[in-house]
C-alpha cells in the first residue's frame, strides 16, 4: 500500500475487481478514457482488461481508496514512452459520490508522485472533455498546464466536441509533500459503502 | 492510384518493402519522420516491423498509406492516415519523403493536396490532424501553407539530439478546406509543375 494524505494506492483486485465490472460501464470510464463509442464492457471483457494491465509494461492500474478503505476508483498511467520518458496519466472516479472531491484530486496528486519521484518520468499527458470540469479543475490544482484544444475531435452524444489537452513536467512539479501542503486537501467524509457481494465461485469440477 | 501535378500515389511495391523502406530508416529523413529517433536498423527489423504491420490489418487496422512517386517514375516516400477514427470520423496523416534530394521542391504539398481531398471527398472524414516536432520547420510550412491550424504544443514531448523540443498538433475541420483545386492555384503548383518536368523534357 502506498499511504497518501487522504487516500491509499492498492493492487487493482478484490473488491476492485468486483467494482469494475459496473465501473466499465458507467460514464466516469467512458469519461476519462473519452471512449465514445462506449460499448458495454462483459465480465470477461473486465477481467480480459485487468490481465492486460497486469502484464502491460507502458502502463498499469492501480486502485484508490478512502482511508476508512472504501473503495473510490482507479488510477492508470498508459503508453510511456521510454525514449522521451512521458506516460498518458487518467483518474476514473468509480465511486461518483466522489466526483470532483479533493480524495480525487489525491488520488492524481499520488499517481504524479509515483510517475514523476519513483517511475522518473519527464513528462505526463492528460486530456479531457471540455464540460468535464471537476477533473480539469483537479488537473490545473495539481499544476498541469493547459496546451491546446483540438476541435470537434470526437464524437459525443450526438455532437462532435473538442479535446483539451494538458501536460505537466518533472521540473515543474514541487514533489508530493510539498504540493499537499500548498493545497490543503479536506476528507468529504463520504460514508464508506457496504462491501460488494462476492460471486458464487465456480462449482468445483466432479472428480 | 490518386494523379497530382508533380506526383501520384500509388500501391506499395516489392521495391518498397526491399529497398526504400530500409533506405529510409537509416538516412536522415529518419530523424524528422519520426520525432528524433536515429538508431540504424537492420534489415530483419524492418521484415518484424513489415510483419507486425501486416498483423495488424488483419486486426482491423484502419491505416491507409500511398507510396510517392514522381510522375517521371521515382519512388521518393510515404503518405497517407496512420489512423483514421470511422466513429469520430477523423484521420491522423504521417508523410516521409525519405530521399533529401526532394525536401522543399512541392512534392510533399502536391501529395498533402491529394490525401486530404480523398479523405475528405471519398472517406468522409470531418476533420485531419497530425503531428510533427517544433525543430521541422519544413513540414509546419507543408502543412499551413495547405490549410491545417495549429491546435496545440505539448512542451518538451520529444528528445532530439540531447535536446528538449515541443511536439505540435494541427488539425483542419472539413468546413476550413478550400478544396484542391483552389489550394492548386493558389500554390502556384501548376507553374511548378510545368516549370520541373519542362526541364527535364530539355
Ligand atoms: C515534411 C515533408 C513531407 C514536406 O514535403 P516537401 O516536399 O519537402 O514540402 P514542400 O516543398 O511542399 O513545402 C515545404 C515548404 O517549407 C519550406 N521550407 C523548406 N525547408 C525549410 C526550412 N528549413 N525552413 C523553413 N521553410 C522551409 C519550403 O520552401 C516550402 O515552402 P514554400 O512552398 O512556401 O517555398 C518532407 O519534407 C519530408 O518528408 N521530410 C522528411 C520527413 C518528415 O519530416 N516528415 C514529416 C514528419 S511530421
Amino acid at each position: 500500500m502506498l499511504e497518501g494524505t487522504l487516500v491509499d494506492l492498492v493492487p487493482f483486485e478484490d473488491d476492485f475487481a468486483i467494482y469494475l465490472e459496473t465501473w466499465m460501464n458507467e460514464e466516469a470510464w467512458f469519461r476519462a478514457h473519452v471512449w465514445e463509442r462506449r460499448e458495454p464492457h462483459t465480465e470477461d471483457d473486465v477481467k480480459k482488461y485487468i490481465e492486460n494491465m497486469e502484464k502491460n509494461e507502458r502502463g498499469g492500474l492501480i486502485g484508490f481508496q478512502a482511508k476508512n478503505g472504501d473503495p473510490i476508483g482507479a488510477l492508470i498511467f498508459d503508453h510511456e514512452w521510454t525514449r522521451v520518458r512521458k506516460a498518458e496519466v487518467r483518474v476514473v472516479v468509480g465511486d461518483s459520490r466522489y466526483e470532483g472531491a479533493d480524495e480525487a484530486l489525491d488520488g492524481l496528486l499520488m499517481l504524479v508522485r509515483y510517475c514523476f519521484e519513483t517511475r522518473n518520468l519527464h513528462r505526463l499527458d492528460a486530456v479531457a472533455l471540455p464540460f468535464h470540469e471537476t477533473w480539469i479543475e483537479h488537473l490545473r490544482r495539481a499544476g498541469f498546464v493547459h496546451e491546446g484544444t483540438l476541435r470537434q475531435h470526437i464524437r459525443w452524444d450526438g455532437d462532435y466536441v473538442d479535446l483539451e489537452m494538458f501536460g505537466l513536467l518533472q521540473s515543474e512539479w514541487p514533489g508530493y509533500v510539498q504540493k499537499v501542503a500548498e493545497l490543503s486537501l479536506q476528507p468529504s467524509d463520504i460514508e464508506p459503502k457496504p462491501k460488494p457481494e462476492k460471486k458464487e465461485q465456480k462449482e468445483a469440477q466432479p472428480s | 492510384m490518386l494523379s497530382g501535378l508533380l506526383v501520384d500515389l500509388v500501391p506499395f511495391t516489392r521495391e518498397w518493402y526491399q529497398e526504400k523502406m530500409h533506405a529510409y530508416w537509416n538516412n536522415e529523413s529518419r530523424l524528422w519522420a519520426t520525432m528524433g529517433e536515429c538508431m540504424p536498423i537492420s534489415r530483419a527489423s524492418i521484415a518484424r516491423i513489415i510483419e507486425e504491420r501486416a498483423q495488424g490489418r488483419a486486426r482491423g487496422y484502419s491505416g491507409v498509406h500511398f507510396m510517392i512517386r514522381t510522375k517521371d517514375g521515382v519512388t521518393i516516400g510515404n503518405i497517407g492516415l496512420n489512423w483514421v477514427d470511422y466513429h469520430s470520423r477523423c484521420g491522423y496523416l504521417g508523410a516521409w519523403i525519405g530521399e533529401e534530394g526532394y525536401w522543399g521542391g512541392g512534392y510533399g504539398t502536391d501529395a498533402l493536396l491529394l490525401v486530404v481531398e480523398y479523405a475528405f471527398d471519398w472517406l468522409d472524414l470531418r476533420r485531419l490532424a497530425l503531428g510533427t516536432m517544433a525543430l521541422n520547420v519544413r513540414a509546419q510550412r507543408n502543412v499551413e501553407k495547405c490549410g491545417f491550424r495549429l491546435e496545440g504544443r505539448e512542451r518538451q514531448a520529444t528528445l532530439v539530439n540531447g535536446e528538449w523540443l515541443d511536439a505540435l498538433t494541427y488539425g483542419m475541420l472539413r468546413g476550413e478546406w478550400p478544396g484542391r483545386e483552389t489550394l492548386i492555384e493558389r500554390l502556384g503548383l501548376r507553374e511548378k509543375a510545368a516549370q520541373r518536368y519542362a526541364i527535364q523534357e530539355e
